[in-house]
């Protein structure tokens, strides 16, 4: 019998936010222990939430992005359960009202183009972490994330196989970075995704046993889990190894299999009801058009754009549309600089090299697209050299500065000064005789050694093409 | 409310109760049904759904981080605390 894997995916997403979703804590990863923590996050009695509006903002954002139609009135409820990395013993999220609702979201893999549509994209905060300690025997708390804000995106069971499911997790990031929602990092857990997964006989309408795993850090673990899990439900059902449970079970990595954790609650055992803490959010039109017209062009719109008005090649259009920060910073830079293909090039080549070397991601490029137009322009007015023009391009990622003074401050500028240029020249050709010979005998390689070394005395300052045919007047000459 | 769903509520809670506090429990929620029953047989139909008992709308904040308190301060009503982590018996998953 041929079989078919129903899936349907829980992304949670951790908010590009200066501050908690309740509380004025900082939200950002990382700090010591219990550093970003207050009597609100950390469950104190008698605290309120307070809604971080650019919360609710980025819900909205993501959720157009989705496709999804907007709850103009959305409202918090409590989800009970207890454990000791949730101070209050309920997360406040959104069950009855969530923000965004009935979206979707196009996909492309080898089969063709498949819409999966979304069901709902809710608020919620994020639980704390929990240490075990093997010395006391005791677990140890720690609330910097308790609180932080999330969205969970949770899709209609319309995924069929690892390969779709890796397409509409590459599409979701690819969208909400570009709308600034998330830097959707997996490695760092700031996207997080829970497969539920049913195996039932092609054609039948009837849903499988379902199960849900957790705990998967990477795309290729995801497809892995996968696999694995579709293989184990095929084995139960058709050779009865094991009785299928629904169930939550925990992705092992290294292991490659799934195991069971603890029988999943029903809805019901949550206990979700209206938050009498947090009062609805009403969002009017002015609120809901202003999110609205901040919303960036969708990226294979600006691929398109790229390619039909700026003249670009393909794979770069597709090379920088992989991060908002490089499309800002290409559109900046070109604005200035009115050469599309050169700014394309500076940021694939040049800023991709350096950003390398620091390690960072090229979301995290920071120079402005003006400056780095300005420092095209002015090699392309010849006025500072490319090598130099690089060693400008490595200090703008140090401090924000402004390319021609900068230039003009380090000795970077082209110089005109023929004078000069000669003596240096004259000195070059007297100290080295032999490649002045070897070149006049036909080594054209000499000749490269030559003009190196006027260009290190020149300190790169000056206009190739005149320092050449100086240099080759002068060996005629000498 | 039966014995049974008592019990299930019991491990959601995490409680424990006697055999004389789970009967006047029990008791307790039959006359809580009833009045729950009563209530199912209004006609709901065409009523909107009401997202909060008070006619008030929530109140936002710009997204600033503040740092209001130390660890310290927060801590200093901890029972145990180790490191600057708050201290609970170990749980195993
Ligand atoms: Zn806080």
């Amino acid at each position: 019998m041929r079989y078919e894997t129903v899936i349907g995916l829980e992304v949670h997403i951790e908010l590009a936010t200066e501050s908690k979703i309740f509380c004025s804590c900082s939200a950002k990863f990382g700090g010591e222990q219990n550093d970003h923590v207050c009597p609100a996050c950390c469950g104190m009695p008698g605290m309120l939430p307070i809604v971080n509006k650019h919360v609710v903002d980025l819900g909205m954002a993501a959720g157009m992005m989705l496709n999804c139609d907007i709850n103009r009135v959305t409202t918090f409820d409590k989800k009970s359960y207890y454990y000791p990395d949730l101070p209050c013993s309920y997360q406040t999220t959104q069950w009855f009202a969530p923000v965004s609702v009935n979206g979707r979201v196009d996909i492309e893999t080898s089969k063709g183009k498949k819409s999966i549509r979304i069901k709902q994209i809710h608020m919620e905060e994020d639980a704390g972490k929990l240490v075990h300690d093997d010395w006391t025997n005791t677990s140890l708390v720690d609330f910097n994330r308790t609180s932080v804000p999330l969205i969970e995106i949770v899709s209609q069971p319309d995924l069929s196989s690892a390969e779709e499911v890796i397409a509409y997790l590459e599409r979701l990031r690819s969208l909400l970075r570009f709308a600034k929602v998330s830097e959707c990092r997996m490695e760092q857990g700031s996207m997080r995704c829970d497969v539920n997964l049913s195996v039932r006989p092609e054609g039948s309408d009837v849903l499988g046993v379902r199960t849900e795993m957790k705990n998967m850090n990477s795309l290729s673990a995801i497809a892995r889990a996968i696999e694995y899990e579709t293989a184990r439900h095929i084995d139960a059902i058709e050779n009865g190894t094991e009785e299928l449970v629904q169930e939550t079970r925990r992705w092992d990595d290294t292991k490659g299999a799934s195991f069971a954790m603890r029988n999943k609650e029903t809805a019901g055992d949550y206990r979700y009801f209206p938050d009498p803490n947090v009062m609805p959010i009403v969002i009017d039109d002015e609120w809901f058009n202003t999110v609205k017209s901040n919303l960036p062009e969708f990226p294979e719109v600006k691929k398109a754009r790229y390619i039909d008005e700026l003249g670009l090649a393909e794979g770069d259009a597709e090379h920088l549309i992989q991060s908002r920060a490089f499309c800002d910073c290409f559109e900046g830079a070109y604005e200035v600089c009115g050469n599309a293909k050169e700014a394309a090039n500076w940021l694939i080549f040049d800023c991709s090299k350096i950003l390398n070397q620091k390690q960072q991601t090229v979301d995290q490029l920071n120079i402005s697209g003006k400056a780095l137009g300005e420092l095209i322009k002015l090699v392309l007015d010849e006025k500072v050299s490319r090598a130099n023009a690089k060693k400008i391009l490595s200090a703008m990622f140090e401090e924000e500065l402004d390319p021609a003074e900068y230039a003009k401050a380090n000795g970077f500028i082209v110089s005109n000064d023929t004078g000069a240029m000669e003596s240096v020249i004259a000195a070059v050709i007297a100290a080295d005789p032999k490649s002045v010979n070897d070149y006049k005998n036909g080594k054209e390689k000499a000749l490269m050694a030559l003009f190196g070394k006027c260009m290190k005395e020149l300190k790169g300052n000056c206009n190739p093409q005149v320092l050449r045919e100086m240099l080759l007047k002068s060996i005629e000459n000498a | 409310m039966t014995k049974d769903s008592l019990q299930k509520l019991e491990k959601l809670y995490q409680l424990c109760l006697t055999e004389e506090e789970k009967e006047g429990v029990i008791a307790f929620f039959a006359k809580q049904d009833d009045e729950f029953a009563a209530l199912e047989n209004i006609d709901t139909a065409n009523v909107e759904r009401m997202v909060h008992v008070m006619p008030i709308l929530t109140v936002v904040r710009e997204d600033v981080e503040k740092k209001l308190f130390t660890r310290e301060e927060l801590q200093r009503n901890a029972p145990e605390t180790m490191d600057g982590y708050w201290q609970v018996p170990r749980l195993v998953e």
